[in-house]
């Protein structure tokens, strides 16, 4: 960054490679863009910034010809384009890597990567349907995977998946690489790779959107940022560093967010005990945990180690060794009926594969766990549901605050809204195993919910959080548990410093 | 701002918006008064009603499958089975009891195969295609391959042609169905959780929901569904049939799709299931009256259907032409 630093208006600049001005998109009630600006320029990352519901995807959607705008322009290199479908924008250069990853599992990365040459067409009826193996692998090292092409692609992990789908971005004349919340599922590693392909993809003229909650991400790998609040452009293409992060969650929210005095609750007698677990699938069963009342426990652990494996069986979704108990109840790993009976809350990883209702009304998303109590001789009492979870939608700032609009309009964050929400709404709540609470979630409601974890374990409630972001760890736990190769390797009290919980869960330094 | 007031306890009551498909249906309904011979007479009509009527009922059990996420091929041939079971039956046990042992022939169908979906996690398509075979050919084999048929009696003739009231008994029948599966769905426990496996299995499951037992229920209810049907077949051909009502299943897969339940499952109601009704009812008899091979009657099925499912994928259309009529 040198000279070109300066504010961008000018809609002529030749390194423009994609400008979006007054796009204004309204879902019946819903505003979710009202004026939206946006301008890309060839060689550099853009961040696109907003509070959740403030309309970040929708844009994107529209950018890829997912969604077409009520009104607006976009102009691709100086030539206005309008897409009728994300086949016409990939073909003209704008490809999106998907956090849903458009992939198939079962096919063979080979043919993964040559899905956008099919499309195309022609490739069908001749002879050559797959593309050339030498490019193909070409790509996969351009991307610094070093793969078996012939591998099917479930064989990889999440995060190399997401590779995958920028390599086949580069079997395009790819222009705009765009990114929605890319590295909510990823582990640092995996995004620290991914970014080292985006920059180096941009050092060779591409433009890359970004959509991220997370200022760490943000201030490592983009240029420049624009923020949109409520469907509006309030900074435009500014360079990273001219505004503080306290002005953009300013511009983001139009107000500050104070910082929560985080009080610790008494911890009380043990809630939830498992005894003899496994961390994953090759873990021995041999792992006690104990989470006691009032407390809440941090589970933490790269990608792998098991940490999210070890949750999702405290939490009685994953079957495995061992027994589990909460007060005097014993348990099955495995049996989340009786778990969930048993007054132990769950929030999956995967919103969308294990968490969400999308075709029911985010009220039915929040108080599904709390059926039996809705219900009086088979017959569900419509009263009493709104008094059960409305609060908490309330109070979690579900927005829009439509409770009866379905799940799967709301934007990302609002949707793990619901799911947190379902959490609390648990009848005679004692434990609540929370994976990855806040992904995807704006720095405000991520303050809403870390409240309303800190209030439920005020309350008696036995809280496990198993997350990925050290610093979500750090301002909720009251201890932390590291897992490392499928074993409890370390115990850290609340007063561990970073670097301490760094070293234990690489396992490099004795912590 | 757009934010609005959650609505909290207070809530307006007001009368859900017709389905798309009712546009249709009514569409139909006015090209067929208009253009086709004899449509709009009171035989007519109350005909077509009798028909639809127990399509309906046979199609509300279908839609609480759909609505699983699943699909049952196998009530025609249940239905057939049932025939059979019922007028073997029936010197032994008489014509009240026959009909009753022939629906619970049904029912136990579809028990099973909502234990095979639920519990042993087969494909509902393979497993009500392989009961949909095994239901067939035991019908067969019980009756040698031929028909046979049932001594006349009125109570044995009852559910098809009695009246109450002077409405028909199968009419009655379907209303009864209707309200019974609106019930359900909109204020049962039951039909909520159909709603939860059908929309996403795995949330169902980690919700704490038990997945199993609700799908082996859903398949049940829905043999219950098909079971009274079956009976009103039954009693209108007054014989034992192996080969009933072969088309049953795709008519009423059709009524449902045609109404706009999306067969991934998770969405649906009653309404949209009796307008598909509808619309499939009257295209039939739109080829009988204009004097097409009968056979046409699947071919123009055929072509409903896949004009339905069509514009549900491209349906944004439709629902903006409905939410205009909303707000
Ligand atoms: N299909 C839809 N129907 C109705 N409303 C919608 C639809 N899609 C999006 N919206 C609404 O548009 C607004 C913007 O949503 P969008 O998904 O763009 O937000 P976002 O900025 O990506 O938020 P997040 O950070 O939570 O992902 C939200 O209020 C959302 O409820
Ligand atoms: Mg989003």
């Amino acid at each position: 960054m040198s000279a070109s630093d300066d504010a961008p208006s000018d809609d002529t600049r030749d390194d423009l490679a994609l400008v979006a001005t007054g796009i204004a998109k309204v879902y019946g009630a819903t505003c979710a863009l009202r004026s939206a600006r946006l301008a890309l320029r060839r060689g550099r990352v853009h961040a696109l910034l907003g509070e959740n519901g403030a309309g970040k995807s929708t844009l994107v959607k529209i950018l890829v010809g997912a969604v077409t705008p009520d009104a607006g322009h976009i102009a691709l290199a100086g030539a206005p384009v309008a897409f009728g479908s994300v086949t016409q924008a990939i073909r003209a250069g704008i490809v999106p890597i998907y956090q849903h990853l458009s992939l198939f599992p079962e096919l063979s990365i080979h043919e993964n990567l040559s899905a956008f040459a099919l499309a195309a067409g022609g490739g069908l009826w001749t002879g050559r349907r797959l593309v050339d193996p030498a490019r193909a692998r070409g790509w996969l090292k351009e991307v610094g995977l070093d793969v078996d092409l012939a591998a099917p692609l479930g064989s990889l992990s999440l995060g190399e998946r997401q590779l995958v789908e920028v390599a086949r971005a580069l079997s395009l004349d790819c222009r705009v690489l765009v990114l929605d919340e890319p590295t909510a599922a990823l582990n640092a590693d995996e995004a620290d790779r991914l970014f080292a392909v985006v920059r180096r993809l941009c050092a060779s003229g591409t433009a890359a959107l970004f959509i991220s909650h997370r200022f760490d991400e943000i201030e490592a790998l983009a240029d420049e940022v624009t923020v949109l609040r409520d469907g509006r452009t309030v900074i435009d293409a500014a360079p990273i560093g001219r505004h503080s992060r306290e002005e953009l969650t300013h511009a983001m929210l139009g107000a500050g967010v104070e910082a929560a005095p985080a009080r610790l609750s008494e911890r009380a007698a043990p809630v939830l005990v498992g005894r003899g677990l496994a961390a994953g699938r090759h873990g021995r069963g041999s792992l006690d945990v104990i989470v006691h009342a009032g407390e809440i426990v941090g589970l933490a652990g790269l990608i792998g180690s098991g940490a999210l494996s070890l949750a999702a069986t405290l939490g009685g979704a994953q079957a495995g060794p061992g027994e589990l108990s909460v007060g005097d109840a014993s348990f099955m790993p495995g049996d989340r009926r009786r778990a969930a009976a048993l007054g132990i809350a769950y929030v999956p990883a995967d919103r969308h594969a294990e968490g969400l209702f999308g075709a029911l009304s985010a009220r039915r998303n929040a108080s599904v766990s709390g059926l039996g109590r809705l219900a009086r001789l088979g017959w569900l009492r419509a009263r009493a549901e709104a008094q059960m979870v409305d609060p908490l939608l309330r109070r979690l700032k579900l927005h829009p605050a439509l409770p009866e609009a379905e799940a799967a309009t709301f934007s990302g964050g609002n949707q793990q809204k619901l799911l947190i929400a379902r959490g609390l709404a648990v009848p005679g709540l004692k434990a609540m195993v929370l994976l990855e609470p806040t992904r995807g979630v704006d720095v405000a409601a991520r303050g809403v919910i870390h409240d309303a974890i800190r209030e439920a374990a005020a309350s008696g409630v036995a809280v496990l959080v198993a997350t990925s972001d050290l610093d979500e760890l750090m301002v909720l736990a009251h201890r932390y548990l590291v897992v490392r190769e499928g074993t409890l390797a370390a115990e850290l009290p609340r007063s561990a410093p970073r670097a301490a919980l760094l070293a234990a869960l690489s396992g490099s330094a004795a912590a | 701002m757009m934010a609005k007031r959650l609505p909290g306890t207070s809530r307006p009551l007001r009368l859900s918006r017709p389905p798309a498909v009712a546009l249709v249906c009514l569409g139909l309904f006015l090209l067929c008064c208009a253009f086709v011979p004899r449509f709009a007479t009171f035989g007519n009509i109350e005909n077509v009603l009798r028909v639809a009527s127990i399509l309906c009922v046979v199609a509300c059990g279908q839609a609480v499958v759909i609505l699983l996420g699943g699909i049952e091929f196998s009530f025609g041939a249940s239905a057939a089975l049932a025939s059979v079971v019922t007028v073997m039956a029936l010197p032994v046990l008489g014509p009240v009891g026959g009909l009753a042992t022939g629906g619970a022939s049904v029912i136990a169908i579809g028990a099973v195969n909502g234990f095979l979906v639920g519990r042993l996690a087969l494909p509902p398509v393979i497993v009500t295609l392989g009961t949909l075979m095994m239901a067939s050919g035991a019908a067969a084999w019980l009756v040698g391959g031929l028909p046979i048929d049932a001594p006349p009696s009125a109570a044995f003739s009852w559910p098809a042609r009695g009246r109450v009231l002077g409405v028909p008994v199968p009419i009655l029948a379907a209303l009864l169905a209707c309200a019974a599966l609106h019930l359900m769905l909109a204020h049962g426990r039951i039909g909520r959780l159909w709603y939860h496996v059908g929309a996403n299995p795995v949330a169902a499951r980690l919700a704490g929901l038990d997945v199993t037992r609700i799908t082996t229920l859903g398949y049940a209810v829905a043999g219950a569904f098909c079971a009274v049907g079956a009976i009103i077949l039954t009693s209108r051909v007054a014989s034992g049939q192996p080969a009933l009502a072969p088309n049953l299943p795709f008519e009423t897969i059709a009524a449902c799709a045609i109404g706009g339940l999306p067969l991934s499952g998770g969405r649906g109601r009653v309404s949209q299931v009796v307008f598909g009704v509808l619309t499939v009812a009257m295209l039939n008899n739109a080829v009988v009256l204009i004097n097409l091979p009968v056979a046409w009657q699947l071919v123009l099925l055929g072509l409903a259907v896949l004009a339905a499912v069509g514009l549900q994928k491209d349906w944004a259309v439709l629902a903006r032409l409905a939410r205009r009529t909303d707000r």
